[in-house]
């Protein structure tokens, strides 16, 4: 083990530093706010602290480590250029609060943005502010509320939203101030077209969904489920965790949805770090764009002063919407995610529609391929799929419930053994409607050979008892952890010699 | 051409695999009405070659703070990240992870996160931190939202908290959009004339649920008045104090002095300024408030055959177990920018902080005092304590300043009429550890001559 907190070199100054314009002796501050103790940080050369942290990250999964089919995360590879381009003094070394004229060529490319995720979402205009798909959700609502507000719709307080949505759903909608009307799906995941008609009414301000839905399934039903939002007076929101699926085949904008937000880290590759950073723009219908945060990239024609700064003869100013909610974060977004994001989506250009296309026929084919070698291995008896389906989208539900009743084996156990395997474990016990679930999206970037290894592997697990399994991951730096004990001897920090 | 597609050119074998004949079958589901029938409005897919240029042409024509002479800050801050920072980040096992929801293949990230909770509990003296919130705004917003939950049923003054007149509006607005729906009512603590708070003001706040104060604060001001305010407000207001996280080698830890709940912007340790974001905000707080708060924590356990590991834990307060009941939406939070910051702090150590501190309040000091023999401007609040900012009042509006310091070279600093609009005179002026003597002496130059164009 290697522990940070085990570093104790000599008291010193850490890296050296340049010398201070004045000596610490000739800095003034009030005498009850002199730092007594200073943090009981540790002490690390640049070498130690190296393989420190090299150390740490091979105790970790990334993509770049092997096939990280986790549902509903859309784990793409992550383009490296992209990460070279946001490093550029000019988007790193850059400050919210320069006037326009210094950043013409980062507003183009937030201008270039707006319109790109405009046009493939079917709306009429974007902010890029939200840095992550639930702030975006958030944005939405906020703006719908003004909406409402502004045309005197006090009464709309209700969000309805399917049990099988993503949690970030209903948190969004209820951080807003909405009530939350939670609806049961139909047995594949889809919406209910009669439970949807029972619960509309005069005070629905709105109904949150994705399509297609956690399940992977298209909602065929969908423009009769914006028509019945619709024609109470309500507005459709598309959660975009799974644009995916449908770039240039479809549009939220052709489904009747108002609003939609991207999750620029799934669709558009923006690397998950982790856990973050993410960045979550939304788009809107034109009713809704005077509502939006602002400021926004807006463009007129250079005029001649200008023509030295202008990029491409065009002006780009900051613009605030008319009616806006304000600001959900301080400055403009994640921009370093928004950079990554604009060079992605321009080595694709007009052929991202390929990029859906391909993330579909690897999920039907995996779908195919793990069924497949199972029947061959004799295994297929202990899953079925989460929904009937011809074809799936970009994701695909299975069911270990028949393995769970009869030989005790569950999801967990599988995706422990999946580990094991050297993979990462798909999407476990989401969506709730399907039992023992396991959810596996596959994305556009693995090859056949990697998809039909998998499958292999996937019927290789099955087959191993259920004891050995119950006891997986055996491979993997620790082995399975202890949750309960984590939450009872809660321990947040080193300890020290407390 | 695309080539970022693995299984391109093998799409027949695939499909007929799979008995169908097109990928169009794999769409049937899509009914007609909703087909996008027509291509994309975009243009052509690039090469990366393509893409290098076009990336290095249209970010090259920004003016970069390094191009320049800059003093522009509030909020943001230009320091010095060592380059071990920017080249272990990459490595693909953090950078292309995914939050650690099978803690047996990502102890990597887990533990670092729990040594960053370490790391900035230890900055801030408070037990309690979790692994990010977005940026300082959404930290502070969200501090104040968790302060309502856990104080508001006892609360004398219900659904009110109070918020220091100098928070910036944009700051503000933040918090608005994220209190509305809880139907949080936030008034305003007043500063005096001279830049410090006002303590008789904060007597009013006392039984309302939350006091929010910046330290430094927004002018840069280093107010001792703080160390009274938990004891003016009492135990059942929370007590919320933002900083700047350099500035903590120096300055008392708010923890230390009575806050509940801590927040900042984390940006100035680990990350560059990047126009914005991704950035991380700091969380910290007592235990009080430990299962309200938002976010994902870390915490120490043990696996199956008791050896150390790590997870994730009271998840039951998020949004994917509790749904509409959870404590804040957040998912997706600034974890790898947090790691940044974890390494940083790693390679500072205690004294190595004390030395930046010391680095960025001695250029503000020196700033200070060469700015001060300049006639015709004066340093707003000369005689307060500035961390590294301070505001400057000059002859003619900030506007015009601004545009004559550009043309010499420098970027001078914030035009305060942005956030007080009855201050068209003032400029905030920002001094980091990258600000050198003779940047100052530039501005000092600058400075002069534009007053002597303005006076004349």
């Amino acid at each position: 083990m290697s522990h940070l907190f085990d570093h104790h070199g000599a008291p010193g100054k850490g890296y050296a530093q340049p010398k201070p314009l004045l000596a610490g002796s000739e800095l003034s501050l009030p005498d009850n706010l002199v730092r007594k103790n200073l943090p009981r940080w540790p002490r690390l050369s640049e070498p130690e602290m190296v393989r420190h942290y090299t150390w740490l990250s091979k105790r970790n999964f990334g993509i770049d480590t092997g096939f990280y089919p986790l549902g509903s995360c859309t784990m793409k590879h992550n383009p490296r250029v992209n990460e070279v381009i946001a490093q550029l003094p000019g988007i790193a070394d850059i400050h919210p609060h320069q006037p326009e004229h210094q950043i013409q060529g980062l507003l183009s490319i937030y201008y270039e943005m707006q319109e790109m995720l405009s046009v493939c979402a079917g709306m009429d205009a974007v902010t890029l502010q939200p840095v992550a798909g639930a702030q975006g959700e958030f944005t939405a609502v906020r703006c719908f509320q003004e909406y409402f507000r502004h045309r005197g719709e006090h009464q709309r307080t209700k969000v309805i939203v399917p049990d099988s949505a993503h949690g970030t759903n209903p948190a969004s909608a209820a951080m807003a101030g909405f009530e939350i009307i939670e609806i049961p799906s139909k047995v594949d995941g889809r919406i209910d077209l009669e439970a949807l008609r029972a619960v509309v009414g005069d005070d629905t301000a709105a109904m949150m969904i994705t399509n297609p839905n956690t399940l992977g399934l298209f909602e065929h039903d969908i423009a009769e489920a914006s028509e019945l939002v619709h024609g109470v007076g309500g507005l459709m929101y598309y959660d975009g965790a799974n644009f995916n699926a449908i770039l240039g085949r479809t549009s939220p904008g052709l489904m009747g949805f108002d609003a939609v937000h991207y999750n620029l880290h799934k669709t558009f590759s923006q690397p998950h770090g982790g856990g973050g950073p993410g960045s979550g723009p939304i788009g809107v219908k034109e009713h809704l764009a005077p509502f939006l945060p602002t400021p926004i990239v807006s463009r007129r024609e250079a005029n001649e002063s200008e023509q030295e700064q202008a990029v491409d003869e065009f002006w780009y100013t900051w613009h605030e919407p008319e009616h806006t909610i304000g600001k959900v974060q301080q400055w403009h977004g994640n921009a370093g995610a928004i950079i990554r994001c604009w060079a992605y989506y321009r080595r694709y250009g007009k052929e991202l529609r390929t990029m859906s296309e391909h993330a579909v026929l690897n999920a039907n084919y995996l779908r195919h391929a793990i069924h497949r070698e199972a029947k061959s291995a004799g295994v297929d008896h202990m899953f079925v799929d989460g929904a009937e389906t011809v074809v799936a989208k970009h994701e695909f539900t299975l069911s270990l419930g028949p393995a769970k009743e009869t030989l005790g084996i569950s999801a967990m156990d599988v995706a422990k053994g999946l580990l094991d395997m050297g993979y990462m474990a798909p999407t476990v016990y989401f969506p709730l409607v399907v039992p023992e679930c396991m959810m596996i999206e596959p994305t556009e970037t693995e090859s056949k050979d990697t998809l039909d290894t998998f499958a292999e592997d996937f019927a290789k697990v099955l087959q191993v008892d259920a004891e050995t399994l119950h006891n997986a991951p055996i491979t993997t730096p620790v082995r399975r952890v202890d949750e309960v004990y984590a939450a009872r001897n809660l321990c947040l920090h080193h300890p020290f010699d407390e | 051409m695309v080539d970022q597609l693995p299984n391109l050119g093998r799409e027949k074998e695939m499909l007929q695999e799979m008995g169908f004949d097109s990928i169009d079958a794999l769409f049937a589901d899509v009914p007609m009405g909703v087909r996008m029938n027509e291509d994309l409005p975009l243009p052509d897919a690039q090469s990366e070659e393509e893409l290098l240029a076009d990336a290095k042409r249209l970010l090259g024509s920004n003016v970069a703070l390094g191009d320049k002479v800059s003093f522009l800050g509030a909020g943001l801050y230009r320091n010095f990240v060592p380059s071990c920072v920017f080249q272990l980040i990459t490595r693909g096992e953090f950078l292309t992870s995914y939050t650690p929801y099978q803690p047996e293949v990502s102890q990597g990230m887990l533990q670092a996160m729990w040594e960053f909770q370490s790391l900035i509990s230890e900055l801030i003296a408070m037990p309690v931190t979790n692994l990010s919130l977005y940026d300082g705004s959404t930290a502070a917003a969200e501090a104040i939202t968790c302060a309502v939950r856990v104080h508001n049923r006892k609360a004398e003054q219900k659904n009110t908290v109070y918020i220091s007149e100098l928070t910036p509006p944009d700051r503000c607005s933040v918090i608005h959009n994220y209190c509305q729906g809880a139907g949080i009512e936030i008034k305003k603590l007043r500063h005096h004339e001279n830049g410090l708070i006002n303590l008789d003001d904060v007597a009013n706040a006392a039984g309302s649920c939350a006091v929010y104060v910046e330290q430094p604060n927004p002018l840069g001001i280093i107010d001792g008045g703080y160390t009274a305010l938990k004891e003016i407000i009492g135990e059942h207001t929370a007590l919320i104090v933002a900083i700047q996280p350099i500035s903590l080698g120096l300055v008392e830890a708010p923890g230390n002095y009575g806050a509940d709940i801590v927040v900042g912007e984390g940006q100035p340790l680990g990350s560059p300024i990047t126009a914005g974001g991704p950035i991380y905000g700091i969380f910290g707080c007592t235990k009080a408030y430990l299962r309200l708060m938002p976010g994902r924590i870390v915490g120490r356990s043990i696996d199956v055959d008791g050896k150390e590991a790590y997870c994730l834990t009271l998840s039951t307060r998020e949004q994917h177990i509790r749904r509409h009941r959870a404590t804040s939406n957040i998912c997706t939070n600034e974890t790898l920018i947090a790691l940044m910051g974890a390494m940083h702090m790693s390679l500072l150590g205690p004294e190595g902080l004390e030395e930046l501190a010391i680095r960025n309040m001695a250029a503000c000091t020196y700033a200070k005092q060469k700015l001060a023999s300049i006639p015709g401007l004066s340093i707003v609040h000369e005689d307060q304590s500035h961390f590294n900012e301070f505001a400057i009042e000059v002859p003619d509006t900030g506007k015009n300043c601004l545009t004559y310091l550009e043309e010499k070279g420098i970027i001078g600093g914030f035009d305060l009429s942005w956030w007080y609009p009855d201050q068209p005179n003032r400029l905030l002026l920002t001094f980091t550890d990258q600000t050198s003597g003779e940047d100052i002496e530039h501005l000092a130059i600058g400075l002069e001559s534009w007053v002597n164009e303005v006076v004349a």
